[in-house]
């Protein structure tokens, strides 16, 4: 069902360049990381750099994004599912941002890893990458769509990835321990590791705002839903 | 799939339930039960059934012309003041039928006391006279009895300490927001079990309308109260429960921080969000 525009135009205007902030930020969010994984695995140092670099937008459109949404809470006093957009586009950009720290986090052991020979144990990172982009592009896009469903499925996802992270450190644990040379250069990976669980919590976060927005539903923490 | 009648009622049961078997069940002050008002050959209200839970604040909330004022006058029968005006359905005060022929209406409208939109003390009477006339002409002819209603009533309407030297005056030189609290003294003068609010602040300023909300709350303690109000963000600040009324129809009735966080009806939704044409 088409949802009929408000009577005050202004209003649908605010919450419209809300909401498209917010993709803008989603999209240079997820080019960022994309960049920051490109650059650790074809050990590229421009992408990095680049990467690095794409966080200064990210953040201004946080700040963008808060102010935008404060004034919107001020001057329009939203309600019903106009509030929960208005509050969840606020948690989400909180949640891009950090997103986009990850991105850097990546980009800058990317080029520490750099300066040295390649590793072969980075290919224990790519099912990590796979897993957490594509917990992040389905948590962006269940927002987008307002896909209830997409957006519960991903919290399992958080677990798997989670317990990936747990193997890929016990073989670079054990890798160090045989390898002292390459301590520095496994140090760095598991690095890259944790970002990438990161990712995989941020994307949680952000369907569980997107369940917010569309069911008005709190999913976090199950355990304590009964008693709030 | 229920259908909006089913839905209301589920929303109305589910909202007066115990929420734990071990909690008493909230008191109901009124129950609406299918009411249907006409004035003339127009329907006001359209088959409405509605509980109002004791020592809370209801809001009744819609669009102009849906029947809340309507809806508000028959729960203490003032409604019947205009003319040509029919009604069917029953409410019950505390279980006990408004409508029944051995009630006397002037009875119910002192137990459920009403403030109306615009301020209305009476012109030729003192501050102190508005406050206690309805006991007068109940016939309390005790003039300590009467000046201790007087300073009681004024202080539970928060009004006391601006006016107990000036209790001589006229209650036309108080400003809007004073005359307001002085009509709600009034009102709670003769210990009523309700009192019914038809848009209270729509002339006050924002300060005035402070006071009167900040008195709503501390009210509601000893008193059921229900609103009519234009003001959603009003009725999101004082009231427990919302009711939403659209072409003399109850839409949707719950907890307010239920209907204006998710309102399970989509006109619900649409009117509370500026969407409503």
């Amino acid at each position: 069902m088409v949802t009929p525009k408000h009577i005050l135009g202004t209003f649908d205007e605010a919450l419209s360049a809300l909401r498209n902030n917010v993709l803008m930020m989603a999209g240079l969010t997820e080019r960022s990381l994309e960049r920051a994984m490109k650059g650790l695995f074809t050990r590229d140092d421009n992408l990095c750099v680049t990467a690095i670099a794409d966080d200064e937008e990210i953040d201004h459109l946080e700040m963008q994004i808060d102010k935008d949404g404060v004034a919107i809470l001020l001057r329009f006093q939203p309600v019903a599912s106009d509030l929960r957009r208005v509050v969840s586009a606020m948690k989400l950009s909180s949640n891009l941002e950090r997103l986009g720290d990850q991105a850097t986090n990546v980009a800058r052991r990317a080029r520490k890893l750099n300066q040295h020979p390649p590793l072969s144990e980075v290919d224990l990172i790519v099912p990590m990458r796979d897993k957490a982009m594509a917990m992040f592009k389905d948590s962006v896009d269940a927002y987008v769509r307002e896909d209830v469903e997409l957006a519960r499925a991903i919290v399992p996802r958080d677990q798997a990835l989670d317990e990936l992270n747990r193997v890929v450190s016990r073989k670079l644990i054990q890798r160090m321990s045989q390898e002292r040379d390459q301590l520095r250069g496994y140090l760095n990976l598991m690095f890259v590791a944790r970002a990438l669980e990161r990712v995989g919590d941020h994307a949680t976060n952000i369907a569980e705002d997107a369940v917010y927005a569309a069911a008005a539903e709190d999913i976090r923490h199950p355990s304590l839903t009964a008693s709030v | 799939m229920a259908t909006p009648e089913q839905r209301v009622t589920e929303r109305v049961e589910g909202a007066v339930q115990a929420p734990a078997s071990s909690e008493p069940a909230p008191k109901l002050t009124f129950e609406a039960k299918n009411v249907s008002i006409w004035y003339g050959q127009k329907r006001a209200i359209d088959n409405v059934s509605l509980n109002i839970l004791s020592k809370a604040v209801t809001a009744i909330i819609g669009p102009s012309g849906c029947g809340k004022s309507t809806f508000l006058r028959a729960l203490n029968r003032m409604h019947e003041l205009t003319p040509k005006t029919r009604m069917e359905g029953t409410v019950l005060l505390h279980g006990e039928n408004l409508y029944s022929k051995t009630v006397d209406p002037a009875i119910v409208r002192r137990r459920v006391g009403m403030v109306f939109q615009k301020s209305n003390p009476f012109p030729t009477m003192t501050i102190g006279e508005n406050v206690i006339v309805g006991l007068r002409l109940n016939g309390v002819r005790n003039q300590k009895f009467l000046n201790e209603r007087l300073e009681k009533s004024l202080r539970m309407a928060a009004l006391w300490d601006e006016v107990k030297d000036d209790l001589h005056k006229p209650g036309t030189s108080l400003s809007g927001g004073q005359q307001q609290r002085l009509c709600i003294a009034r009102a709670l003068a003769v210990e009523p079990e309700v009192i019914l609010m038809d848009e209270p602040c729509s002339a006050l300023d924002p300060i005035a309308t402070a006071k009167i909300e900040e008195l709503i709350n501390e009210l509601k303690a000893q008193y059921t109260i229900v609103t009519v109000t234009h003001n959603m963000q009003q009725a999101g600040r004082i009231s427990d429960y919302t009711a939403f009324f659209y072409l003399g129809r109850l839409i949707e009735f719950g907890p307010t921080t239920a209907i204006f966080t998710n309102p399970t009806e989509r006109q619900t939704e649409d009117y509370i969000t500026g969407r409503f044409g």
